[in-house]
């Protein structure tokens, strides 16, 4: 695959062991799914979570990397915070995501900005994080108050599931704009959401004084931090996808269980990528501001 | 001089206020970090960990890492957890100035013999003890020289490190009144005093402020008291991030034309 020899290991593992899939079922879903999940991941900054024993056993965090076969690019970073320089992988073709896969990558976190702009991303996120006492009905309630406020604002956003229990609404900055000035937005942007459903959602950061709330979380937006990228598998239960939906299938009666590890490239066979319009534009945030300000 | 601490001196009945001084003071050279390049001072700034924002000193809590989340502890809470003690030095009891001795420094260190030291370390102990005496010391622990005593404590011999004499601060500045104290006043405050002596043991006394402050949080983490955080109207707070937002991107504009 891509003149290389990639060896595979252990594929007959069970990595969701409750539904049955092997490690041989992800390394399928991610060869059929490569050709939509690249673009996303290409000349960012890739941080591993790996669980080489399925998603029952042990997971760890990876970001730097030494060995690695010759034909896998990497870019490195200084960590101000480890004060080194931090040899990031960049997954840039499909041989580097199936051996991503092999080493128990079942979900994928790319950066928000390329090697080309690190300082700037390309997508702003809000993360709409419920605590174990909402419903995902309420999950989508609020995903609907965003939608509202981005059209008061005048701007598009793009919404995909979380594939656990929450729902990811994606800004594009097309590198416009820096993390602080994404941040900022986003969190302006919360704050309209959080007074159209003051009883529901919570802005508040500490665990224990959010209650049973939908936490808006706009601080997925700083440099370094990553969050699940589209199309990827959850080392959940039932194999579910963080999954791009169209704004008009985002109502109530949607579940997260509707988008699997067998469903998703059923689907995806028959439509176009709906994440296409993150990459690349960018909104106006002056604009949006001045339109917000007037309301 | 300033006072660190002001409160009240009390045992039995008697409570005197007082005002507390540091006794001592740092024996480090008063170096400033510069930059190499223009000489500025180094400022240390606290900032938000997730957002790399500077944070106000008025917005800074203390919290208690309870399982996964924080429980916030207000003024009120530290001054709750021991009102009375908080103001008041209480003398309870009096012992025999040579029981503490060893005890009263800086920082007390156990040593412990290695290997083929045993019998050597047993014999300066056993000697110690039995003389009742105290070696003075020095040595340097990290990049520091040390002046300390070496006593026994129990089984084991002790190394207490002590203050150098430049370090300790002149008592002029203290202020004394001079009154006369009559000798039948004398006798009162000597015969109160042996009222409260007492063999020393201080197993006996705990931290009771730690333990006053634990139950604080317990209460606080499980609920029962929950405190409503008075929050910023959120209008306001978006009004004042618009601006900031405003101002960053004209900022640029400016930069780019």
């Amino acid at each position: 695959m891509d003149d290389v020899n990639l060896n595979i290991t252990n594929p007959d593992k069970l990595y969701w062991p409750e539904s049955g899939y092997t490690k041989y079922d992800m390394l399928d879903y991610y060869i059929k799914m490569s050709d939509i999940i690249l673009p996303y991941l290409l000349d960012r900054p890739e941080s591993l979570h790996r669980h080489p024993n399925g998603i029952n056993g042990q997971s760890f965090y990876q970001k730097d990397h030494e060995h690695l076969p010759n034909w896998i690019e990497t870019h490195a970073i200084h960590s101000k915070s480890s004060k080194k320089e931090i040899n990031y992988l960049l997954c840039q073709k499909e041989a580097t995501l199936l051996y991503l896969n092999n080493l128990g990558c079942i979900e994928l976190h790319p950066w928000h900005s390329t090697i080309f702009h690190l300082d700037n991303p390309d997508y702003a996120i809000i993360d709409l994080d419920p605590s174990d006492n909402n419903t995902f009905e309420q999950v989508i309630e609020t995903a609907l108050a965003v939608k509202e406020v981005l059209q008061q604002a005048g701007i598009d956003g793009y919404c995909k599931t979380s594939g656990a229990s929450g729902m990811h609404i994606y800004l594009p900055m097309g590198g416009k704009y820096t993390y602080e000035e994404a941040r900022d937005f986003t969190k302006l942007l919360c704050y309209y959401t959080q007074e159209k459903l003051p009883k529901l959602t919570t802005m508040e950061r500490m665990l224990k004084k959010r209650g049973p709330k939908i936490y808006l979380d706009y601080l997925q937006n700083r440099k370094g931090q990553t969050i699940v990228a589209p199309y990827s598998l959850r080392p959940q239960l039932n194999a579910t996808v963080s999954m791009p939906l169209h704004w008009s299938e985002v109502k109530s009666g949607l579940k997260i269980t509707d988008y699997t590890i067998e469903t998703v490239p059923n689907i995806m066979a028959k439509r176009k990528d709906l994440f296409k319009g993150v990459l690349g534009q960018s909104i106006d945030m002056g604009k949006a501001i001045e339109q917000l300000n007037n309301l | 001089m300033k006072s660190i601490w002001n409160g009240t001196l009390s045992f039995g009945l008697v409570s005197i206020p007082i005002k507390m001084y540091s006794a001592s003071e740092g024996r480090t050279l008063d170096l400033d970090m510069l930059d190499k390049h223009d000489h500025a001072r180094i400022r240390y700034k606290r900032v938000n960990e997730n957002t790399g924002e500077e944070v106000a000193y008025k917005d800074i809590v203390k919290g208690y890492k309870k399982d996964d989340a924080y429980v916030i502890l207000e003024k009120e809470d530290f001054e709750n957890a021991n009102i009375k003690k908080s103001k008041t030095i209480d003398i309870e009891e009096f012992v025999e100035e040579t029981e503490v001795a060893d005890m009263l420094f800086k920082n007390p260190y156990y040593l412990e013999p290695q290997k083929e030291g045993g019998k050597a370390y047993n014999l300066l102990r056993d000697a110690l003890k039995k003389t009742g005496k105290l070696g003075v010391a020095t040595f340097v622990m990290r990049q520091k020289e040390n002046l300390s005593l070496v006593g026994v404590y129990k089984n084991v011999i002790v190394l207490h490190v002590i203050r150098f004499a430049e370090e300790i601060r002149d008592t002029k500045e203290i202020k004394i009144p001079t009154s006369k104290t009559s000798k039948k006043e004398i006798a009162m405050a000597e015969s109160l005093i042996e009222n409260y002596t007492e063999k020393f043991n201080f197993e006996k006394y705990k931290d009771v402020y730690n333990e006053q402050l634990l139950k604080t949080i317990e209460s606080k983490s499980s609920g029962k008291k929950i405190k409503v955080e008075k929050m910023k109207s959120e209008p306001t707070a978006a009004k004042d991030l618009m601006a900031k937002l405003k101002a960053s991107l004209e900022q640029r504009k400016k930069m780019a034309s």
